[in-house]
């Protein structure tokens, strides 16, 4: 596990706007949401730490992804570190609106969403990864409820419909089925594997399954901005959506409060960015080796010191 | 319609046979009708109201009014739970594992002294006390309040009976419209943070209690309220003096029934957050399809449930005076056994006696699945095929080459209803002419399919059902309810519902009703079955889902296997419990004339129980209502998945209407199956 720590060494950008900034209300404790997946919990961790590095008392809670932006505009919770724009609740744009929320820029976590299929289906479709493949085998993913189309398992219906949306641009016989939830999507991944069965599904990385159940993407043509807007764009000359998913952005958001409050903190959390190259490695020794959160993150935080300390002096100094 | 109210009307019969002919007469006609009218099938969407909009925006106004009370309210409720909490959390583990042993032995002697230690000892072997202690707190705080609010509304509908009605309905609406629906609204008007799920436990907690409490005074003997006028005290005396004592056997199965309904509802506190509880350890572990370890959370949540329930239902049957000393000796112990393990006993959270064992339950589903893949296809595509897709779109559109072989031609479509209409008529001429209309009426559902069912002819036939059941104030109720479902454009997302939760409540019929015969003729059988009852009520539910998917993957047939699941218990437990408590007079007669065991169920305790059955009918399909929401989570479409949406967009309106549609759905099938309980309790006498 160290060594998979220390080759996660790497770069926790700096764009530090140094300016010296006061520290605030030390004494109450900022509080962090603690959201439903260890990915989010490894950069809240990280994030939490260095402002206790900074002197702050900080708290985490937990929060429900989907509903706790009113408690984030209601100052009950202060930040979230770790947020999707391919599924962040509607919710988030009302509060950031109404003035209660305010975004604090992008964690920078190279994310990736795509088409995606576990190892072994590449024997059940001959020419994966290539798009086109999936054009003459779509009869092997067929199910009871997709005949006589392949069936694709879609996000959540609450994230949107991206693997639909793909289908429908490439002209592709799959039907999307939305999954519901991510333990259902997780629960395919594995009885796919499990059983050696043919699977297409809507996913993304960084995410421990990747590794678990060998999860491979779909290269589709590159999802540029034309795409979405432009039908003429791509292999389909009809239809927008003919490309990859547009790149995800992972972003910070807080209570409006709290670059007043906590001058210092806002600024650290504000420059505070995290690699996927680090995140990876930790969800590993977390999801798969059964370590703690706090201890592999206390583990990753002494060692590298020089990744996160200079944006903590950054605001302090 | 005047003609059909000026007809005579002489028995059920006649009355069955006439709302039958009209229902088949304008299906008939619908069916005709379907090709060259197109909004016979699907309701216009320029005639919908924009419901959703206005109910978002009349809500939006009203919620920002009352906001200011409901945060103080919330802010008082935060002292006893957070006081629960520390109390709970600073107790040590085994001096609370003795204390809740010594007050086993005082309720229940050893028997329950044993299940208060084991249970407490497997929750602290879990590993996950702390967690357990903070859905503990809640339950602390969410139960009595649940509990006052349900005597209120009880003895309100018991003192004031022209509100008795709205109350009913009114507890029907805290009971079917699930949480999810209005958590938005929730988390503006209280906050953030436990206390939202210490509400929403308590407003679903509350009805059974109301109930209870309404049954209990209003079968108090009447000597004994004349006695309590005679003796010549206020109205308030005679109540809380003479009545409610009097009422007390009722009243404690309800206080019982809420303490159920309370546990089972813990799992909405973790989907909003704010504290650490057991719940959340159930949707981390959900989240990544880890089965033995989700099970393994959940059971912590039913031994609470099993705990509490046996010893408060210990508390309702006797009072008889228990030695105090072993109780105190017990404590002693525990005392002792804390004192000499300290220090050196690890930390609560480092227990992991069960680790072991929920990797191996885990990889058994996983090792099921690969072993059995192909099997458990073949009965997946099996029911598809045959039963769940022609169901929903009906033979027409469900028999395809890539399912039954073959493709479904106009011509056969008429053979099936010449069949059809001849083997009713068949029946017709034998008598027995409401199986006639039936047959016939089922043949054009399967046919059409339930989602694609005219609407004129499913609100006919509503309504013509509810008049035959009770009459034309029910018939009214019902039409005006399913019309709003029509009007506000829910209405194809509704009939999915229905037709999802419809199959699951026709199997959960047949399959719990044959359980609970066999549970009420071997004594064997219920001790099986009633713990697996026990366990499937209080486990959250989101724990089912993992082995299901994972057998059967996505879809409406794993939905339909979750639904049974949960709701397929009331069937067992009512089914059982009316077939076992046939009056022994009855019994006695029936034998003296001579009657052989078989005779006996079928000519006597059968139809003694049917009432219960009926009354389990009943709870089965509120169940499987409740249920769609959780369904929605393995990606079923229809209400459940609207109500999510709803949570996604922060659509406040679309989240009530579709919460409220569901209600509707719910309210009218039980609304229609009480009618018919009432009548054949009125034939029988009781």
């Amino acid at each position: 596990m160290k060594r998979m720590i220390l080759s996660g060494v790497s770069v926790l950008a700096m764009t530090c706007a140094a300016s010296a900034a006061e520290l605030g209300a030390v004494d109450e404790p900022i509080k962090l949401a603690i959201n439903e997946w260890t990915g989010q919990h490894i950069s809240t961790h990280i994030g939490g730490e260095m402002l206790k590095a900074a002197g702050y008392k900080v708290e985490y809670v937990t929060a429900g992804y989907m509903n706790m932006y009113q408690a984030m505009a209601d100052g009950d919770l202060h930040a979230a570190l770790e947020i999707w724009s391919s599924n962040v609740s509607e919710d988030y744009a009302k509060q950031v609106e109404a003035g209660g929320v305010v975004e604090l820029g992008d964690l920078e976590l190279d994310a990736k969403e795509g088409i995606a299929y576990p190892a072994h289906v590449a024997e059940m479709c001959p020419g994966l990864p290539a798009w086109e493949a999936l054009k003459d085998c779509a009869a092997n993913f067929a199910s009871a409820e997709t005949l006589p189309m392949g069936r694709l398992v879609d996000y959540p219906a609450d994230w949107g419909t991206p693997g639909a949306d793909r289908m429908t641009g490439l002209e592709l016989p799959f039907k999307a089925v939305p999954a519901g939830s991510e333990g259902a999507l997780i629960a395919e991944l594995r009885a796919s594997t499990e059983k050696k069965s043919p699977l297409l599904i809507t996913f993304w990385q960084p995410h421990w399954a990747m590794s678990a159940y060998d999860v491979q993407f779909v290269d589709l043509p590159a999802g540029e901005a034309a795409c979405f807007e432009d039908a003429s764009w791509g292999p389909n000359p009809n239809a927008v959506n003919d490309c990859d998913f547009s790149p995800t952005r992972i972003f910070k958001g807080a209570w409006a409060g709290m670059e007043e409050k906590w001058p210092a903190a806002f600024e650290i959390l504000s420059n505070y960015t995290l690699d996927v190259s680090v995140q990876q490695p930790l969800m590993g020794a977390i999801d798969v080796d059964g370590g703690s959160v706090e201890e592999v993150v206390a583990a990753w935080m002494s060692e590298n010191e020089g990744v996160w300390k200079p944006v903590v002096d950054a605001a302090l100094n | 319609m005047s003609l059909v109210a000026d007809l005579p009307i002489t028995g059920r019969m006649k009355r069955g046979t006439l709302a039958g002919l009209v229902v088949l007469a304008v299906g008939v006609l619908c069916l005709l009708l379907e090709k060259s009218v197109p909004w016979l099938s699907v309701w216009p969407e320029a005639w919908t109201i924009p419901a959703t909009q206005w109910i978002g925006d009349g809500l939006g106004w009203v919620l920002n009014g009352i906001k200011p009370v409901m945060r103080f309210v919330s802010w008082l409720l935060e002292f006893p739970m957070n006081g629960a909490n520390w109390l709970l959390k600073s107790i040590p583990p085994l001096i609370l594992i003795g204390m809740v042993t010594a007050l086993g032995w005082i309720l229940g002697g050893w028997r329950m002294a044993a299940l208060g230690f084991l249970g407490l000892l497997f929750v602290l072997g879990s590993g996950y006390w702390l967690e357990s202690m903070s859905t503990l707190a809640l339950v602390f705080v969410s139960v009595p309040l649940a509990l006052t609010m349900g005597l209120g509304i009880g003895i309100l509908a018991y003192e004031y009976p022209s509100v008795k009605g709205v109350v009913n309905a009114t507890l029907d609406v805290m009971q079917t419209v699930p949480t999810f629906a209005y958590l938005t609204p929730l988390l503006l008007l209280f906050g953030f943070g436990p206390v939202v799920g210490l509400i929403a436990s308590a407003i679903y907690a509350a009805p059974p209690m109301a109930r209870n409490v309404l049954l209990g005074l209003e079968r108090v003997e009447a000597e004994v309220k004349e006695a309590a006028v005679m003796s010549g005290g206020t109205r308030r005396q005679q109540l809380f003096l003479i009545e409610l004592p009097a009422a007390t056997t009722q009243i404690m199965v309800g206080i019982n029934q809420c303490l159920m309904a309370a546990l089972s509802m813990v799992i909405i506190a973790a989907v909003i957050g704010g504290f650490n509880d057991i719940g959340w350890e159930v949707l981390l572990t959900m989240r990544k399809a880890q089965f033995g370890q989700a099970f393994l959370a959940g059971l912590v949540i039913v031994v609470f449930a099993v705990v509490i329930d046996r010893m408060s239902r210990a508390l309702a049957v006797e009072h008889k005076a228990r030695d105090w000393r072993p109780a105190a000796g017990l404590f002693a112990v525990s005392v002792v056994a804390w004192l000499v393990t300290l220090g050196s006993l690890p930390a609560p959270a480092e227990f992991n006696w069960f680790g072991g064992v929920a990797e191996r339950v885990d990889q058994s589903v996983g090792d099921f699945t690969a072993a059995n893949g192909a099997r458990l296809d073949a009965v997946k595509n099996g029911a598809m095929f045959y039963g769940l897709l022609p169901l929903r779109i009906g033979l027409d559109q469900a028999v395809l080459p890539f399912t039954w072989g073959f493709a479904w031609t106009p011509a056969m479509s008429l053979w099936f209803f010449a069949v059809a209409a001849a083997l009713s008529v068949a029946v017709f001429l034998t008598g027995r002419e409401a199986l006639a209309i039936t047959i016939a009426c089922l043949a054009i559902v399967i046919e059409t399919g339930v989602a694609n069912l005219p609407w004129p002819f499913l609100l006919t036939a509503v309504g013509a059902l509810a008049w035959v059941a009770s009459g034309w104030k029910l018939t009214r109720l019902c039409v005006i309810l399913l019309a709003l479902i029509l009007i506000s454009g829910l209405w194809e997302r509704a009939m999915l519902s229905l037709y999802l939760s419809g199959a699951a409540v026709v199997a959960c019929g047949v399959l719990g009703g044959l359980l609970g015969l066999w549970a009420a003729v071997s004594v064997w059988a219920w001790r099986v079955l009633e713990p697996v009852c026990d366990m499937l009520q209080t486990i959250p539910l989101f724990v089912f889902l993992i082995p299901v998917l994972m057998f059967f993957q996505i879809g409406e047939f794993s939905a339909f296997l979750a639904i049974i699941a949960y709701a397929i218990v009331p069937m067992i437990r009512y089914t059982r419990h009316g077939l076992v408590t046939t009056p022994p007079d009855l019994i006695e007669a029936a034998t003296a004339s001579g009657a052989t065991g078989w005779q006996m169920m079928r000519e006597v305790r059968l139809p003694y129980a049917m009432p219960t059955i009926l009354l389990g009918l009943n709870q089965t399909i509120l169940y499987a209502f409740a249920m769609l929401v959780i369904a929605a989570l393995i990606g079923t479409t229809g209400l459940g998945q609207s109500i999510f949406l709803a949570l996604g967009q922060a659509d406040v309106g679309l989240g009530i209407a579709a919460g409220a549609a569901m209600a509707i759905l719910a309210l009218v099938a039980d609304r229609l199956v009480q009618g018919f309980a009432s009548q054949q309790r009125a034939a029988l006498g009781l």
